[in-house]
């Protein structure tokens, strides 16, 4: 069997892949990993281009490299480490982290071995961008719909949680709940710094 | 022989387009601020030059990769953002269904790769400078991805070339949604850091992103940015305007006039309209930009039930 | 070689670019210079070509200087303008237009017929590689450590929105442009939102007695922060006139600044932004008489908002706002301050100082 250009562009992708998904693990700072994990993606968002799905493999590139910045900025902001380039140690729980690692590679290596996998190749005329659009908006439609609203549920639900007004007062202020009856103890768990909540008279 | 028209095209629209951006600009500034007009040609050049002999400075421990492939990375992103573009009937580099998307992850990396101008150069001004983009560069995305979206409906394509084909049968998308196009120049001036939209190099951070890049990094980060609004004019041309679309003048001609048109547009808006503190004009993008380019969509989508 | 030449030539016909390091009464001459079409005042001295040193400089100031000096790339040059010259260079005097020297240099500069001026300082790092164990990180676990002689920052109380962040301090001046001239706060920001701000030096006096030509530059200054500098350069060409702040207005200069930013005697970044608009055409400008501490006007505020609101006032206010930190207080004390838990970064790294 002939070489062709697409099997030497799949092996050079998917070393890319391989070697920038180990260096994530490797590297010493969150924005690096984050990039780092990102050109993986990109590598994989190539080969999907060259199994001719071309509105997936470029929605991993547009999708991918929008969540990795927003987990980039959101791990610099939650974590120590301001810039991500006073170095730190990416890693921990090493013995449980090497364990599972491998233990993931064995299964999957043997679903691809064990699997028969399909020789489909897509005809070059095929309108495969079509005929995705058909199956979104078709028989898959609950599935996907109902993912995605419950996706956008959570969003909502996180930037409802991250706010600062809250439903009993500033969130910063250690807003309490009403008592269970008038006058009485707050409902639920007390803060447990009594900071602020002054203006929650309770009648 | 289209693929070798196309790459030529490409190429000579960018080089030359960046050329002229870099002239027009001094023009919109000499003219808003009434110095002499005379020297808007020659001072690209000489700007460019002086740059070019001034010391390369290092950083205190930069990354070594991204600081200097940040805008390398700047000017391919414009360059494969063009790409999409069809230059005439058949004459377009990558002919793919999906070139809608392909700019749009574009226009992602772009975020991406100014983040990290501004996070390499391992100091504060330049840090919090790709921080603030980040923040308004990520819901300015979003507002362009209903925007295209809407341009896109009435070829029932993401293919740029059926999108220009579709304004060839129609109407130009101009005509049919204006609000998108005005919305569009928003995310030019997020993409190539102008004026309002310019958190990233802003001039209150001493720079923002580029206070680090001296030298011969200044002027390739310069570069970028102009071939940024190249390939974004062309774009906003071709998905608004009708491409290469126009009576009697040669197809690529009306395309080049279109770009410049709306380059000279995004430059003026860069030069005319201050800026917000990065807090206000979040608000502004979520409450206000956001559900307006929605609605867009929407409205795009109705009409196009209605009259098909 | 003709390209070599060619690049020569035109590099030594383009606009100088000068950084200025102001000092006592220096703003007046560098708002002149700013709107020169041929100079090109820059914003980092890593921009410019030649550092121009104008009006008196404080010998507190003068260890700053020199890292600035360091930073400009090569081939480079200091032209002192007025006041004490602090090194070498080119010195001239206050009354004499530096506009001929500043071309001629920056042609010799770029025709390499003068030499560039060395650095002034050691290039070594400020501290040591103190970082231990395999990855490099600092100290023992995930963190920890002073690898380059700074700990890691640590999440502090946030004040606006409840969302706790790292806090990061350094200090920023005194040769910063956006900052008035000679002012030096040590600042701890969490992302670019300001928590805590303290005096270490105070601006240097200008001895300006208000005006139209005045109002009109803090009017110039404005502008340019809000992003239209050439708008700003207008402003200055065409000179003193009446309805400037309508003129503004149609710019959307006053919509683009927060309502009640940096609220003073009942009057905002706005209000004042008005009153020097209406000195400008004859009118009384911004009337700040509260001698309130500025520390307390900018937490809180984003970076963009506080440069704002500090350029919104008037000089003598600036001055008494800020209260001139005691002899005994100044030296050295806050080389070793800690706020609780961070650690004062001494702005070495990168270009801090370029902007201190």
């Amino acid at each position: 069997m002939a070489v062709t250009a697409a099997d030497v562009l799949f092996w050079l992708l998917a070393l890319c892949a391989g070697v920038s998904g180990w260096r994530v693990f490797a590297t010493d700072s969150m924005v690096r990993a984050s990039f780092l994990l990102l050109l993986s993606f990109l590598s994989v968002a190539g080969i999907m281009l060259l199994l001719a799905a071309p509105y997936i493999g470029i929605a991993t590139v547009f999708m991918m490299a929008v969540e990795m910045m927003v987990m980039a900025l959101f791990m610099v902001m939650f974590m120590m480490n301001p810039a991500g380039l006073n170095p730190m140690m990416m890693v921990h729980q090493h013995k449980l982290a090497i364990g599972a690692g491998v233990l993931a590679f064995l299964g999957l290596t043997a679903a691809i071995l064990l699997t028969d996998l399909p020789s489909d190749p897509v005809p070059a005329d095929r309108a495969v961008v079509h005929d995705l659009g058909i199956e979104l908006l078709g028989d898959s439609m609950l599935v996907f719909e109902t993912a995605g609203v419950t996706l956008l549920a959570t969003m909502i639900g996180a930037v409802v949680l991250s706010s600062r007004r809250g439903r009993y007062g500033d969130a910063d202020t250690g807003s309490r709940p009403p008592g269970l009856e008038p006058g009485g103890d707050p409902a639920g768990r007390e803060p447990e710094e009594g900071g602020g909540g002054h203006h929650h008279h309770h009648h | 022989m289209m693929a070798v028209a196309a790459f030529v095209s490409l190429f000579a629209l960018l080089i030359l387009g960046t050329a002229l951006a870099a002239v027009m600009d001094r023009a919109a500034v000499a003219l808003a601020s009434g110095r002499p007009m005379g020297a808007a040609l020659k001072e690209p050049a000489r700007r460019a030059a002086a740059l070019l002999l001034r010391q390369k400075v290092e950083t205190e421990r930069p990354d070594s990769i991204t600081w200097p492939l940040a805008p390398v990375a700047y000017l391919m992103l414009a360059a494969v953002g063009l790409s999409v573009v069809p230059f005439a009937p058949g004459v377009v580099v990558t002919d793919i269904s999906t070139g809608i998307v392909l700019w749009g992850a574009c226009e992602a990396l772009t975020v991406i790769v100014v983040f990290l101008h501004g996070w390499s150069a391992n100091a504060p001004m330049a840090l919090i400078g790709g921080y603030r983009y980040v923040g308004i560069g990520l819901p300015v995305l979003l507002l362009s991805m209903f925007v295209l979206i809407a341009a896109a409906l009435p070829a029932e394509s993401l293919s740029v070339v059926e999108i220009v084909r579709a304004q060839e049968a129609g109407l130009w998308n101009v005509v049919r949604q204006p609000p998108g196009l005005a919305l569009f120049l928003i995310l030019g001036l997020m993409l190539t850091l102008r004026g309002p939209f310019d958190y990233a190099d802003a001039e209150d951070l001493a720079g923002g992103t580029k206070a680090e890049a001296s030298g011969p990094h200044r002027l390739a980060w310069r570069v970028a940015r102009l071939a940024m609004l190249v390939s974004f004019s062309a774009m906003a041309a071709t998905a608004f305007l009708g491409g290469y679309l126009g009576p009697v003048l040669p197809g690529p001609l009306w395309l080049v006039l279109k770009t410049v048109a709306v380059m000279a547009a995004v430059i003026a808006a860069g030069h005319m309209l201050a800026r917000l503190p990065p807090s206000r004009m979040l608000t502004t993008v979520w409450v206000v930009l956001l559900p307006l380019s929605f609605l867009v969509l929407v409205l795009v989508g109705v009409e196009l039930l209605l009259w098909p | 070689m003709a390209v070599t030449a060619l690049v020569h030539r035109l590099a030594a016909s383009a606009p100088v670019p000068v950084f200025a390091a102001v000092g006592e009464d220096g703003l007046r001459a560098v708002d002149r210079l700013a709107v020169d079409p041929r100079v090109d005042l820059v914003a980092s001295p890593l921009h410019a070509a030649l550092l121009l040193v104008v009006g008196t400089i404080r010998d507190d100031d003068r260890p700053e200087l020199e890292r600035l000096h360091d930073q400009l790339p090569h081939p480079r040059a200091t032209v002192s303008w007025g006041g004490n010259a602090v090194f070498e260079g080119e010195a001239v005097d206050g009354t004499v237009d530096p506009l001929p020297l500043l071309s001629d240099m920056h042609r010799a500069l770029m025709t390499r017929a003068r030499p560039s001026e060395p650095d002034l300082l050691p290039n070594a790092p400020p501290n040591d590689w103190r970082g231990k164990g395999d990855f490099g990180q600092g100290g023992e676990g995930m963190m920890g450590g002073v690898p380059y002689g700074r700990p890691m920052p640590m999440t502090d109380d946030d004040m606006r929105d409840g969302l706790a962040l790292d806090a990061y301090s350094a200090p920023f001046g005194p040769f910063l442009p956006q900052f008035p001239a000679g002012l030096t706060l040590d600042l701890t920001l969490q992302g670019d939102v300001i928590q805590q701000a303290k005096v270490l030096r105070p601006p240097y006096p200008q001895h300006e007695s208000g005006g139209a030509a005045v109002a009109l530059r803090h009017v110039a200054r404005m502008l340019r922060l809000l992003g239209l500098p050439a708008r700003a350069e207008r402003v200055l060409h065409d000179g003193p006139r009446e309805r400037l702040a309508q003129t503004l207005s149609r710019w959307g200069a006053f919509a683009a600044i927060p309502p009640g930013l940096g609220m003073i005697d009942g009057t905002d970044v706005r209000g004042r932004l008005r009153a020097w608009c209406a000195e400008a055409g004859g009118g009384a400008g911004p009337v700040v008489e509260d001698d309130g501490p500025l520390t307390d006007l900018l937490p809180g505020l984003e970076w963009h908002e506080a440069v704002l609101v500090l350029n919104s006032l008037p000089d003598a206010a600036l001055r008494r706002l800020v209260p001139v930190p005691k002899p005994d207080d100044d030296q050295g004390e806050h080389k070793h301050e800690h706020h609780h838990d961070h650690h004062h970064h001494d702005h070495d790294h990168g270009h801090g100082e370029a902007h201190g």
